[in-house]
């Protein structure tokens, strides 16, 4: 995504990578793993998710469109190395058979669920500390009001021991600072009559922060695919013919 | 050969009466096991503490790299002076004041024991360094003084041979501390443990051991009518030989103790030790990553959260979806750590354990999360709400099953529904029984999974 040198500007094409413009997107110092959405990778530094960084993912409560935003990076993850992946504080139970369908490793699940919520924090930076894991997952509630230098610690962690952290939080916490190097805002797809099921599901992502030029326009991530899509326009079909039942 | 004789400075005497704070019950032991480190061959005569190092030379790069680390970059436990030489009892003599560099032929008799009960007869004859003595005819000098003067001033000089009982480490670490001060909170026990496992990690490393469980005791104050002894068992699910990390897995448990009264001794005993494996590495830097082992992170995490809320998957053969799988404590960190073996396709069952017909319900169209308990539904005109009317999308997927096991079966049949604020969700209408009595109810819905 860099731009050539303007022609008065001799000197800067001499330094090549070294020049960050302000109009371009950010040199990434870390690596990245492509996120598997085309429309994201494409804004995205780097083009892909920051391996050795925090990374949010806001949400309005009730919406949880997190494995359908992170299972193919997870996927290539688990792919591409050995190691445990860390779910901290998840709000409901993972339910091991559809995630194995959808080809990720369960056995290679490690749910953390500490009763007391100031613990998350904790044992998200634990397991940013241990060799044996790929990445770490954490849902950090509204209730346990992260503070930006709590959260700036996991940020360091996750640079020095080079893992990527993926915070799931709630959408109110937009307004507040934040150390995350990445942070995206999902909301269900305004504006859709009732009844149109492939449309229906799609989600609306806005990039609120990213290493470059803020981004006005939100992205639009497909709706999910496969057979569920398949069993739903099944499902419709049948229902069109047949009163709903109830 | 090449003997290094140590012997405690001038503050000898108060030294021994207090000993360093390192839980060893005098200075000799606690000077004994930091020499350990470098020379399997130590043993303490009379006064002194005598190394022999030519084994061990190389390891710590020459005699010059070994007698820096020595006495400039590990600085013994104790003030110590020290004193080389080519056989033990030469190195020994030279301890004395002023003859640090004294020719081995011109030390004094008097340095030697054997020759201490003959020094005046000695000197009478003219004798009084070692040089001397060994210009007399032997046999003469075996006649009058015995065999032993002779064996000895053989062995000082490099005649005979040098051989010891060599000083060995017990077979089990046990290690006593006195508290400086009464400590009334068991997470400052901390402290005074900490000094007992860097003595641990002497013991490991000298016996090549890991350890698998420990004992920390503490004695608490007499006077005070309660228990006067406390003990926590410290065990680890793979032996350990780093005691950095025992020493958080020992802070985590302290954390959770209180004590009835002060604590005034401290004991750490080793229960179960194995002998340690050593692990390769990889030659390559980018294969080495930074951090801990994934077992040390389940052990610290279990340790401070409790072992119920760490868990791992293993699947399970059912059709009701909460009991496809089962959220089990974690402890198997080679089951995480596996890059997968087999796994079956897409859709497909967890290898080996679903019922040979095959899942009930389609898992691909299963959603990711479950929740704990299927959450009721109110119900308005014969549609659920959550909390507005929910549309129904695709279903029913019928479920019947559970029937073997006592209390009521599973009778479902499962929709997939669109809420205006949730997504997707994975709800299910309760069939009854057509024995029950209630069938004429209306029907209960109940949500089961969240999409996403």
């Amino acid at each position: 995504m860099t731009s050539s040198p303007k022609p008065g500007e001799p000197w800067l094409a001499g330094l090549g990578e070294a020049v960050w413009r302000a109009d371009a997107l950010g040199g990434t110092p870390g690596a990245t793993l492509s996120s598997g959405h085309l429309a994201l990778d494409q804004v995205l530094p780097g083009g892909g998710w920051p391996l050795d960084a925090l990374s949010e993912v806001l949400q309005p409560p009730g919406l949880h469109g997190e494995w359908r935003l992170l299972l193919p990076v997870l996927l290539r993850l688990q792919q591409t190395g050995s190691g445990a992946l860390v779910l901290v504080g998840p709000p409901h139970v993972p339910f091991g058979p559809a995630l194995q369908a959808q080809g990720l490793a369960v056995q290679r699940l490690l749910w953390v669920n500490p009763s007391q919520m100031q613990a998350c924090l904790w044992a998200a930076e634990q397991a940013l500390r241990c060799a044996g894991v790929l990445a770490v997952l954490a849902w950090l509630p509204q209730a346990l009001r992260v503070r930006p230098e709590q959260l700036r610690r996991l940020q360091l962690a996750a640079q020095s021991y080079g893992k990527p952290l993926f915070a799931m939080r709630p959408a109110q916490a937009q307004g507040e600072s934040s150390p995350a190097v990445l942070r995206l805002l999902l909301a269900p797809l305004p504006g859709q009559p009732a009844g149109q099921a492939q449309g229906s599901d799609g989600l609306q992502l806005q990039v609120l922060k990213r290493r470059g030029p803020p981004l006005a326009e939100p992205l639009q991530l497909a709706g999910r695919q496969g057979r569920l899509v398949a069993g739903l326009s099944v499902g419709l079909a049948l229902a069109t013919q047949s009163a709903p039942p109830g | 050969m090449h003997w290094i004789a140590l012997q405690p400075g001038a503050q000898n005497q108060t030294a021994a009466a207090a000993p360093p704070a390192s839980g060893l019950p005098d200075v000799w032991s606690a000077l004994a096991w930091w020499a350990l480190q470098f020379t399997p061959r130590v043993v303490r005569l009379e006064d002194a503490l005598l190394l022999e190092v030519s084994g061990s030379e190389r390891l710590w790069g020459g005699r010059a790299g070994l007698r820096q680390l020595l006495f400039e970059e590990k600085k013994p436990p104790v003030a110590v002076r020290h004193a080389y030489g080519a056989t033990s009892l030469a190195a020994k003599a030279r301890l004395l004041p002023g003859l640090l560099q004294t020719p081995a032929p011109e030390l004094p008799l008097a340095a030697l024991a054997a020759a201490r009960p003959h020094l005046a007869t000695l000197a009478a004859l003219g004798c009084t360094r070692w040089g001397e003595l060994r210009a007399l005819p032997r046999a003469g000098v075996a006649r009058r003084f015995g065999a032993p003067l002779l064996q000895a001033l053989d062995q000082a000089c490099g005649q005979g041979p040098d051989s010891y009982p060599w000083l060995l480490l017990p077979e089990v670490f046990e290690a006593r501390l006195e508290l400086a001060a009464q400590v009334e909170t068991a997470p400052a026990l901390l402290f005074g443990a900490r000094r007992l496992l860097e003595q641990l990690q002497y013991w490991l490393q000298l016996r090549q051991q890991a350890v698998l469980a420990l004992v920390l005791c503490w004695t608490m104050d007499a006077r005070r009518d309660t228990a006067s002894q406390g003990e926590l068992l410290l065990r680890c699910a793979e032996p350990s030989c780093d005691t950095a990390h025992l020493q958080r897995l020992l802070a985590e448990h302290l954390a959770r103790i209180s004590l009835p009264a002060p604590v005034l001794y401290l004991q750490l005993r080793s229960v179960e030790t194995l002998p340690r494996v050593g692990h390769s590495v990889s030659l390559l830097p980018e294969a080495q990553r930074p951090g801990d082992s994934l077992q040390q992170l389940l052990e610290r995490l279990a340790a401070r959260l409790g072992q119920p809320q760490v868990l791992q998957w293993s699947p399970r053969a059912d059709h009701r979806p909460e009991r496809m799988q089962l959220w089990q404590a974690a402890s198997n960190a080679a089951v995480l750590m596996a890059q997968e073996a087999s796994r079956s396709g897409p859709g497909g069952c967890p290898g080996g354990t679903a019922p040979s017909t095959g899942p009930a319900i389609d898992l691909a169209s299963c959603p990711a999360w479950l929740l704990a308990m299927p959450q009721r539904l109110a119900v308005r005109q014969g549609r659920p709400l959550y909390p507005d009317p929910l549309t129904l999308l695709a279903g029913p997927q019928r479920l019947e099953a559970g029937w073997w096991d006592p209390g009521p079966s599973a009778l479902r049949d499962y929709y997939v529904a669109r809420s205006s604020r949730s997504g997707l969700l994975w709800v299910y209408r309760e069939r009854l029984d057509p024995s029950s009595p209630g069938l004429d109810l209306a029907p209960r819905w109940y949500l089961h999974g969240v999409f996403g």
